[in-house]
């Protein structure tokens, strides 16, 4: 209040502007702590921003609607952003702006490999040698020279965005609109890479398969988004008819590394003796989507509205190398992924067709009774060729694939009637039909490709919500769904297509045993509840108090039983005087998957996985995730005769996620040579967030900013146990990636000025 | 925040200095000592008195002859969520049929009727503030809170280990929610959870010549996009999470406990990279679809 007091009618109706400069120091590198905000070293910063705004559009006395607009903000970090805009009010508008973000993934990353974040081409030091995966790490050990080669490389990814965009009005009831956007990446993120290691040597020997190292994958591409729109509105309708597109180009279309790993079979163990590598990476695809949307009043109280899109996905990036170049020098060179004959195209020519359309009839002409009808219709149309693909996979081992291009349809009926009971008192009901079709078009062989070909789905809601008295709101609604799904008849393509057999093995129920099914294609039951109240206590002080818990019951034999949720926030805030508040929130939050699966057959060999799963062979998992999460915000203005403000901001949250697994027919499964039952250590990230900051206004239109920062990240994981030098898998080349706890503590100063 | 926003329909609206000349009607007793900043309407969209569609005070509030025969009394129509002194805010569908007067008729708007915030009795000003020219709800880096005010789950998620940029203000509610109401579900701004996160994220679109079923359907199969305690944004932890949907192929028949934790954990075998570290996608890392002649296992 003494803020505004303080200044005069004209400040109020002119534009505010105003810059800011300072510096910041951080007194730890964190590529966590500045995972998205820029500050992953420890040092100084400068901080920067601006809002200038002007024109004659803010000049009561000149008949202008001309008004323009400049402004950035972290002009000092990687998270740095600028704008400008300009535009006569209701004729036309012009923006420009820039955006850009580095997402700091991880600063303890170590690797042997020789090239450059960004670069796609991984390879060993000469002198590197070999490993032997069939020995334990310790034992295994790597060698001085080797364990030389590690050094850190620091994973991040950069997203520089630049955008345009302007409207312009023809006439009082049309006008268009375009943005268009280019989005550069740049960077790399971590990927694991299987080696196909296994490949023919001399001898009759082959190399070590599944050789696994973590390489940084590239993320060198770009993307162009484009949205152009035609906006008519009349008295009684409106319509936009709108062009969207969205080009993705990846720089690389494939990822190449070295293996190291190698048996002594081979006769190959020494200097130069690599396997060489290559997988596929993201491919560069368009889609262009027209959209057509509006509405038609019929009267005050019946309304029509609706809209259709067509999309035109296409992917035809040439394949990645199948011929790999050995330099190993008792490996076949070059060594050739494909059968003979087995590579039936050089590029997918792939076409994804995506189908809209919506339709939405209201109605208000009951007293005291909105009601509302609508039908929706998506689908995915993939109309990729299939094909048959024979290669080697990843063991050397002969493989035919069948690659089967999934289409989908979605058809959805919705009416729903808004009941007002009374004043202050409203009851709503909602009942939804959702059809859902699942196929592939002309897959080799014909088989059914998809899990669940269909599934219909009925929903209903019920929600109430009362006015209490003047000051308080409740609410409170339920919802029970039921979708019945088709699991029959489902004989994928997946698997090795030249061992498919028709009634059991790798096709049958996608190889998985009788009676699983995955949880996203299941028969489902669901329950949801949730309730609310806001009390405004008095003109200072308001509590507010809400929850929400939900059970899924999943009809499976095998697979994902049930799961819940459940969650429950209370928040308070009281605003002492005009310039003092305190606000605080508490929030808990539980998520629990129950997990039915099959193992394998109780020491019987060649189990077949169509078989029906005995069930003393059956296992359980349990997922239990944890949230709690407690914030005080505190603001006192009005100091020193209206020159301090303080601000307060403590926030605390506990995040743990815990599975537990059961395995009754295995008596053993808790022993240190398995540990195969029991309950794994939680996943663990605990968050503690100070900040202070003062506001004080040295003169009349300048302002003092001092801010301190403590923030503690305590995170216990056991990803990383694996990732550790001599505590890997066999076969998994050590990066030594560390939990990314922290302790940081920034220190702000800056000056703001308004003009 | 410079895009260019959806301008309002044209309608006949008085000149600008007959606007003002009603303004004052109201702004001769609501000046620069109110507690709330009214003159500072003018810095806004609806102060641009050049543009023959700005309202007048009376357009949204109304003509209120009775609040200007009796101060006490209150103008016809009261914005907000919460009672000022004597006065409660008027319902919300009466606070929203003023904005609709000149805002029903456009793309972002067209699904607002039936919509769950309108059938909620959501106001259009329990997110927006009309009368400041830094309206919170539209600045990328304020935004959230004003959404946070309702949902509360959201606001705890934003700031799990694994997160979108929501809090550190690079990414807003809005990049993927239309809270005027969409065709899409969850009010996304996109008419499939797919569409919306390939605005972002173009490189998982595809298609791919091997692709991964609940990935072509769903992102939110695998993925939670508000927060998760495992990255990146991941409703559980591999192998647990593939188990979910396989139970035959490799080791996804094997039940997993304490051996992910490896040796550290107490195994005292051999930790298997089926299970350790990435586990699954330790090889089968192309999980989103693979364009590799040989990579039918996502392998490559």
């Amino acid at each position: 209040l003494s803020a505004y007091a303080a200044d005069d009618a004209d400040a109020l109706t002119k534009p505010s502007s105003s810059v800011d400069f300072g510096v910041l120091y951080s007194s730890q590198d964190s590529a966590r702590f500045g995972q998205y905000n820029g500050l992953n070293k420890k040092g100084f910063y400068g901080l920067g921003g601006f809002d200038v705004r002007g024109g004659d559009g803010y000049d009561r006395d000149k008949n202008s609607a001309l008004r323009w607009k400049l402004n950035g903000s972290d002009l000092g970090t990687t998270s740095r952003n600028m704008g400008a805009s300009i535009g006569e009010q209701g004729k036309w508008k012009f923006g420009i702006g820039y955006d850009e973000l580095r997402h700091n993934i991880t600063d303890t990353f170590q690797t042997p490999y020789r090239e450059d974040t960004g670069g796609n081409n991984f390879t060993l030091p000469a002198n590197f040698g070999g490993t032997n995966g069939g020995v334990i790490p310790a034992s295994r050990g790597l060698t001085p020279t080797q364990l030389s080669a590690f050094h850190t490389e620091k994973e991040y990814s950069t997203r520089r965005n630049g955008s345009v965009g302007a409207t312009f009005s023809f006439t009082d009831s049309l006008s268009a609109q375009i943005d268009y956007n280019h989005l550069e990446q740049s960077g790399a993120k971590l990927i694991g890479t299987g080696s196909q290691a296994g490949i023919n040597l001399l001898g009759g020997s082959t190399g070590r398969a599944e050789a696994v190292a973590m390489i940084m994958n590239p993320t060198s591409s770009s993307t162009d988004n484009i949205n152009a729109a035609l906006n008519w509105v009349g008295d009684k309708a409106h319509l936009t008819a709108g062009y969207y597109g969205s080009l993705f180009h990846d720089d690389y279309n494939s990822l190449n590394w070295q293996t190291q790993q190698t048996t002594a079979a081979s006769n190959c163990v020494g200097i130069n003796c690599y396997v060489n590598n290559s997988m596929s990476t993201a491919p560069s695809n368009s889609f262009h989507q027209a959209n057509l949307s509006g509405g038609y009043d019929f009267s005050s109280t019946t309304k029509l509205v609706g809209g259709f899109s067509y999309g035109y996905n296409k992917q035809n990036d040439n394949y990645a190398p199948t011929l790999i170049p050995q330099i190993s020098r008792n490996t076949p060179n070059p060594y050739n992924m494909m059968q003979a004959n087995g590579l039936p195209t050089t590029s997918l020519n792939g076409v994804v067709e995506t189908t809209h359309g919506d339709i939405k009839l209201t109605n208000k002409s009951i007293k005291d009774l909105n009601l509302s009808a609508g039908f929706k219709f998506d689908e995915r149309d993939n109309r990729t060729d299939s094909n048959t693909y024979k290669y080697m996979q990843i063991a050397n081992v002969a493989y035919t694939g069948v690659n089967t291009p999934y289409s989908n349809r979605k058809l959805q009926y919705e009416a729903a009637a808004d009941y007002r009971l009374a004043k202050g008192q409203n009851l709503n009901l909602t009942y939804l039909h959702e059809s859902l079709k699942r196929w592939c078009s002309s897959v080799v062989g014909g088989a059914e490709c998809v899990s669940s070909p269909a599934s219909e789905e009925d929903k209903i809601s019920l929600t109430y919500r009362l006015k209490l008295i003047e000051s308080v709101n409740f609410n409170a609604g339920y919802t029970y769904a039921d979708r019945r799904a088709d699991t029959t008849n489902f004989l994928a393509n997946a698997g090795n297509y030249a061992v498919v057999t028709p009634v059991s093995g790798s096709a049958f129920n996608a190889g998985n045993y009788q009676g699983f099914v995955a949880y996203p294609y299941a028969s489902r039951s669901q329950n949801v509840g949730k309730a609310g109240v806001n009390w405004q206590v008095t003109q200072k002080l308001d509590l507010a108090l809400n929850g929400r818990y939900s059970y899924d019951d999943y009809d499976a034999q095998l697979g994902v039983q049930n799961g819940q949720s459940a969650a429950v926030n209370v928040d308070a805030t009281y605003n002492y005087t005009d310039d003092g508040s305190v606000s605080a929130y508490w929030s808990w939050q539980n998520g629990q998957r129950n997990l039915t699966s099959g193992a394998v057959n109780n020491g019987v060999a060649a189990f077949t996985p169509s078989q029906i799963i005995a069930p003393k062979n059956i296992w359980s998992n349990k997922l239990d995730d944890n949230s709690q999460a407690f914030g005080l915000l505190a603001k006192q203005g009005g100091l020193l005769g209206g020159k301090l403000e303080l601000i307060g901001d403590l926030s605390y949250s506990l995040d743990t996620t815990t599975y537990a697994t059961d395995v009754p027919y295995l008596t053993t499964c808790a022993t240190p040579a398995s540990l195969t039952c029991g309950v794994v250590s939680p996943i663990k990230n605990e968050l503690i967030s100070l900040k202070l900051t003062g506001n004080y206004k040295i003169v009349e239109n300048g302002k003092l900013s001092l801010s301190y920062m403590y923030q503690k990240l305590n995170s216990n994981d056991y990803f990383y146990n694996s990732q550790q030098f001599g505590y890997t898998p066999n076969r998994v080349m050590p990066n030594g990636l560390q939990d990314q706890d922290y302790t940081v503590n920034v220190v702000a100063l800056s000056y703001n000025h308004k003009f | 925040e410079n895009a260019p926003q959806t301008e309002a329909k044209n309608t006949a609206k008085p000149a600008t200095a007959a606007t003002l000349d009603r303004d004052s009607t109201c702004t001769t007793c609501h000046d620069e000592n109110e507690s709330k900043p009214i003159l500072s309407i003018y810095q806004t969209a609806h102060g641009n008195k050049a543009d023959s569609r700005t309202p007048s005070c009376q357009s949204c509030h109304g003509d209120s002859a009775k609040h200007l025969s009796n101060k006490s009394a209150a103008p016809d129509v009261i914005f907000g969520t919460k009672s000022v002194g004597s006065h409660a805010p008027s319902e919300a569908k009466d606070q929203n049929k003023a904005c609709l007067t000149c805002h029903d008729k456009d793309a972002k708007r067209t699904h607002w009727e039936a919509s769950v915030h309108q059938t909620a009795d959501v106001a259009c000003t329990s997110c927006h503030e009309t009368h400041t020219a830094h309206d919170k709800v539209r600045d990328k880096k304020t935004q959230p809170d004003v959404c946070f005010a309702c949902h509360k789950d959201q606001r705890t998620q934003i700031n799990k280990f694994s997160h979108h940029p929501i809090g550190e203000g690079k990414v807003a509610c809005s990049d993927c929610h239309n809270p005027h109401g969409s065709a899409g579900p969850k009010l996304l701004n996109k008419n499939t959870v797919t569409e919306t996160c390939y605005t972002c994220h173009a490189d998982k679109r595809g298609p791919f010549l091997w692709e991964h079923q609940p990935v072509t359907e769903d992102c939110t199969n695998c993925h939670t996009p508000h927060g998760s305690n495992i990255t990146p944004l991941l409703k559980s932890r591999a192998p647990f999470m593939c188990q979910e949907c396989h139970d035959g192929p490799h080791q996804s028949k094997a039940p997993a406990a304490g051996n992910v934790e490896g040796t550290q954990g107490g195994l005292t075998s051999v930790p298997n990279e089926s299970f350790a570290g990435r586990a699954c996608m330790n090889c089968h890392s192309m999980v989103h679809g693979s364009n590799h002649p040989a990579g039918a296992l996502l392998q490559r």
